[in-house]
């Protein structure tokens, strides 16, 4: 028996005043799987995400969660975590009461508040303005707030930035027990090292367009870094 | 709805903007209702006709305004400070967002229009004292007041939501408020058959402002700031709907 995957993303495409952002792009993501999401700046990586989760429309293809897309959801927050952008707080907000209203929107326990502020390690700021937050700790809230509704898909756009070693250490420890429970996650990033040691497929995305789709084990076994694979190809559409 | 109702009203309470928004409302109508008991001559501010068009004028006025401008807040801000994606992540379908937003628009705008008026009331109350005149105005007058007020200050913070959501820009949004209830009602109240289907004007005619260029019946008055309102945010959550959140 075949299993739907999480995610299926099929002929995307995403037009802003004639250019391209994101070109005809069709990837699947299965339960258990971490992709990494990479490309150069203004690879059309946020684009992508952004069409994903129902933030924008795409011109023409279709990018579908559990088989329906995002506005189609029932009970989102539950299906999937997403951290866009670091800084998606209110400052003068506590990081307590952000965890708050997003679980009042989406009806979840204020207990479970309380344990992925746990969960990050960010209880004893939890009372604090988060614009008094350090850049690692807005991007552990963030982490928080992806994390409430228990999600089977996490979608973290540049998780890593401002995460210290041991927050790094953490993160990657914990999306690969994530992913070992059946959970997806996808997940853009620069840094490709780190990206290496933390997922299981890596999609090359430049100007749009799909330019690789590989496993992390089968560049291991060509005696390849990722870093070595990923500018071969976006070297390629540079020249 | 009434998770998002309840996630909206904990936006409002967990942050200090609508009690610094308030505070700054209070202390404005204060100082405009001494300013203009000791400036305006006796024979317009010893009648109740004068006590009652001074205190419907700043009370309702001034609340208004920033009741427009709180509502307004509640959806620039989520677009300044990037608090609409996670928002919108957590509950999809947006006209739901816009509209619980627009109830709680509500209930702010006429917070801030009770905040005004009563501010009005006790000040003038106080200040005529001072000035050994009497307050003229009865239960009646005051109730038309807080009443009328507080449902047009919720209609004109509903609007000021719509606006908000159409423009998303905060500033912007806060020039083209300013521009209409400051200067441009104040413009046509030289032409009052135009003034008095101005939304600020309806909102003094739901108080029960009696002069020119205000609709004297009041039902009349909510029913036309209500189409306002409700048309208002139709067309915003047409707009959301059909814009990208960047």
């Amino acid at each position: 028996m075949t299993t739907a995957p999480v995610v299926e993303v099929s002929g995307l495409t995403k037009t802003y005043g004639g250019v391209r952002a994101v070109d005809e792009l069709s990837f699947t993501l299965d339960a258990g799987q971490i992709i990494g999401f990479l490309g150069p700046n203004g690879a059309g990586k946020s684009t992508t995400l952004r069409l994903l989760l129902g933030l924008a429309s795409p011109t023409s293809g279709s990018a579908l969660v559990l088989g329906r897309s995002y506005a189609e959801l029932a009970e989102p927050a539950r299906r999937v975590g997403a951290v866009l952008e670091h800084a998606d707080f209110h400052p003068n907000r506590s990081g307590r009461a952000h965890l708050r209203v997003l679980a009042l929107a989406s009806a979840i326990d204020g207990a479970r508040v309380e344990e992925v502020l746990e969960l990050v390690e960010l209880t004893a700021a939890a009372d604090r303005k988060v614009g008094s937050y350090s850049l690692g700790m807005a991007q552990r809230l963030g982490l928080a707030a992806a994390l409430l509704g228990d999600p089977t898909l996490l979608v973290l756009d540049e998780p890593i930035n401002g995460l210290d070693p041991a927050g790094v250490h953490w993160l990657r420890a914990f999306l690969r027990r994530f992913a070992d429970q059946g959970g997806a996650a996808l997940v853009s990033s620069h840094v490709l090292a780190e990206v290496e040691q933390s997922v299981d497929r890596a999609l090359v995305i430049n100007g749009g367009r799909l330019l690789g789709d590989f496993s992390i084990t089968e560049i291991s076994r060509a005696g390849q870094s990722l870093e070595q694979a990923y500018l071969a190809l976006t070297g390629a559409v540079a020249s | 709805m009434i998770r998002q109702l309840r996630s909206e009203i904990a936006k409002v309470t967990t942050t200090t903007t609508l009690i610094g928004m308030l505070a700054a409302l209070a202390g404005l109508v204060a100082l405009a209702i001494v300013v203009h008991t000791y400036a305006l001559p006796v024979d317009r501010v010893a009648t109740r006709t004068g006590q009652r068009e001074l205190l419907t004028e700043v009370g309702v006025g001034l609340g208004g305004l920033f009741a427009a401008l709180i509502g307004a807040l509640s959806i620039t801000t989520e677009f300044r400070t990037g608090t609409i994606r996670p928002t919108l992540l957590a509950a999809p379908r947006r006209s739901k967002v816009i509209v619980a937003k627009a109830l709680t628009a509500f209930f702010t705008g006429a917070v801030a229009v009770l905040v005004s008026t009563g501010t009005a009331s006790l000040t003038a109350a106080v200040s005529l004292r001072v000035r050994d005149l009497t307050s003229m105005s009865t239960t009646g007058d005051y109730v038309d007041l807080l009443a009328g007020g507080a449902v047009g200050g919720g209609l004109l913070g509903v609007l000021g939501l719509a606006v908000g959501a159409i423009i998303r820009a905060q500033v912007p949004t806060f020039v083209v408020l300013f521009t209409w209830l400051l200067f441009i009602e104040n413009v046509l109240v030289e032409l009052p058959h135009a003034h008095r289907f101005a939304p600020g004007a309806l909102a003094q005619g739901l108080a029960a402002q009696d002069r020119e260029g205000i609709i004297q019946t009041v039902w009349l008055s909510a029913v036309l700031l209500a189409v306002y309102a409700c048309a208002a945010v139709v067309v915003s959550v047409a707009a959301t709907n059909r814009r990208d959140v960047v």
